[in-house]
């Protein structure tokens, strides 16, 4: 359990998160989305007593984590990649960070093996590619056999089979009752992965809810109806709240109305249907929809 | 199921609760780190190289002195050179963690900032110890076939005091490149202000001594830099340390404070 309140993190005037309050609970996997810069790292080094909050605070477990007596088998983390000495070979920084906390080499060689960095163990860290750094990481945070996994953008630049490993071992985790969060800025990822989603933006929580609720909410959910009368149709459903656009000749996007609706309709009046399917949106809808106005860096709409 | 095992296998084997952060686990893991950089090797290795080639280059220029040089002179007066070896070694066992972002693994396995500070200290200090009595012991070996009269082991105080004093100064500089590595991160800036202090003031305060006699309470001030007080202390025939100790443990305390500061107070 991650309990935040009131968390604010300025840097001179400029704040990068801004009075964010969350509660990760144990058992599911929590998602971090938000574009660059919308506070997802410093909130996570906040965490882990790197950053000290401007106000607020936060908890793990109920305590500080400055204050844990055993840290790495309380939390895991992966903040980013590079937190490892680039000379130093990946068997010996995993060995010397089991070491703080008395845990031995079997341990060791087990997350090596589990994160399938055995082969490259003996190398320098500084040789690994992103993807091996990430597996890397991933086997520091998993060490101690933590209650508690924070892992900062996990899939960045590992390959399909790393990413699907990622996904199917932080669900697995959650499933024993781990409290798992973890960030991303990665969309289709994030809705295959998290249960829970809380997006930041500009430092401040927009929202902060079930993915399905998330998608639910933010994103309107519509119709593409198909018809030889298509013009009869689109006037007869034509109320209040429903909107049709004409997406190609015979065809046209209606929302604000059910499927159910639509079909009744063209059926009391005899207008044949060709297709009535209705199309729910995605979290990246959602997403876009959320942060819009809270992107940091704004790229230029393509014409 | 060849790279990646099945999510259950992370338990195969549970980590017992027993597992803990204590300070003496907190010094295996620095004494890991430490010796799994190669940077710590050269290090050793120039300082070994250095201080046992200097040690054969007086002896043999002092065979022609008609024993007016101590055999322990020779075995300890490398250490003016050394000293920036061992200063930068504790500087970079510092930054190298600042600049590869290992830092954030330190401090996240150890969260208490001052207990990382103290426990790198003790380590990289101790290694450096470890080595110089090596080094002196290779030293006194291989100048022995050169010198007319040897180290008079009967008078402690022209033999194992000031080796004993020879060692202790090694770890001091070691220490100030420590604190001087926490109180600035970067490599460049840390070794610069190591080699200023340990190097370079040294030389600055000898200039005052043409600058006439209002000047010259600096000149008898740069008795007590760290180079200084060391050399002072490894000399035979000191009535007393004791200013020379005080001022030492001064430099070593300043950037370790310094440093200690600016790591319990900036974010890593």
């Amino acid at each position: 359990m991650i309990v935040a309140e009131h968390l604010t993190k300025r840097y001179g005037d400029k704040t990068a998160v801004d009075d964010v309050s969350f509660t990760v609970a144990p058992g599911r996997v929590t998602g971090f989305l938000g574009p660059n810069g919308a506070g997802k790292s410093t909130t996570m080094r906040m965490i882990v007593g790197l950053d000290r909050p401007s106000a607020g605070h936060v908890t793990v477990g109920g305590q500080d984590y400055r204050r844990l007596r055993s840290p790495l088998t309380e939390v895991g983390v992966l903040l980013d990649a590079k937190a490892v000495h680039t000379g130093r070979s990946a068997r010996s920084h995993l060995r010397a960070m089991a070491a703080t906390h008395g845990i031995g080499r079997a341990r060791v060689d087990e997350v090596i093996e589990l994160t399938g960095i055995g082969s490259v163990a003996g190398k320098r860290a500084g040789a690994f590619s992103l993807g091996m750094g990430q597996r890397l990481g991933i086997a520091a945070a998993l060490l101690g056999d933590p209650h508690t996994l924070i892992l900062d953008e996990p899939v960045n630049g590992l390959d399909p089979e790393g990413v699907r490993w990622v996904r199917q071992f932080v669900r697995h985790l959650a499933a024993e009752g781990r409290t798992v969060l973890l960030s991303s800025h990665l969309m289709s990822e994030m809705s295959q992965t998290a249960d829970h989603v809380i997006v930041l933006g500009r430092g401040k929580v927009l929202a902060d809810a079930p993915l399905s609720e998330l998608v639910r909410t933010w994103t309107a959910t519509a119709l593409v109806v198909r018809s030889p009368r298509l013009s009869e149709l689109v006037d007869a459903v034509s109320a209040p709240g429903v909107e049709a656009t004409a997406l190609e000749p015979g065809a046209a996007r209606i929302t604000g109305a059910t499927p159910a609706a639509v079909g009744d309709l063209a059926a009391s009046l005899g207008i044949p249907l060709h297709e009535l399917s209705p199309i729910s949106g995605s979290l990246e809808d959602a997403y876009l929809a959320l942060t819009g106005e809270a992107v940091e860096y704004r790229t230029k709409e393509i014409a | 199921m060849t790279a990646t095992a099945t999510p259950t296998a992370a338990h195969r084997s549970r980590v017992s609760t027993t597992h803990r952060l204590t300070f003496l686990h907190l010094l295996r893991s620095e004494v890991i780190k430490i010796v799994s950089l190669r940077s710590t090797w050269w290090s050793l290795g120039i300082t070994a190289a250095i201080s046992v080639g200097m040690s054969l280059l007086v002896t043999a220029v002092a065979r022609d002195l008609d024993g007016g040089y101590p055999a322990i002179s020779a075995i300890v007066v490398p250490t003016q050179f050394t000293m920036l070896v061992a200063g930068i070694l504790g500087a970079i066992v510092v930054t190298g963690e600042y600049s590869t972002g290992m830092i954030r693994s330190t401090l996240t396995a150890e969260p208490r900032r001052g207990a990382v500070l103290v426990a790198k200290s003790i380590v990289v200090a101790a290694v450096v110890a470890v080595t110089t009595v090596v080094v002196y012991a290779a030293s006194i070996l291989l100048t022995a076939p050169l010198v007319a009269q040897g180290i008079d082991w009967t008078t402690p105080e022209a033999s194992t005091v000031t080796l004993a004093w020879g060692v202790a100064a090694m770890a001091a500089f070691t220490l100030i490149g420590v604190g001087f590595g926490f109180l600035i991160r970067s490599s460049a800036g840390a070794i610069a202000a190591t080699v200023g202090v340990l190097f370079v003031l040294p030389i600055v305060f000898t200039m005052f001594a043409f600058a006439g006699e209002s000047w010259r309470w600096i000149v008898d001030a740069a008795q007590y830099l760290p180079s200084n007080a060391a050399a002072t202390l490894t000399s035979t025939g000191v009535d007393d340390r004791l200013p020379s100790v005080v001022a030492l443990c001064g430099w070593v305390a300043g950037p370790l404070v310094l440093g200690w500061i600016a790591l319990r107070s900036r974010d890593a």
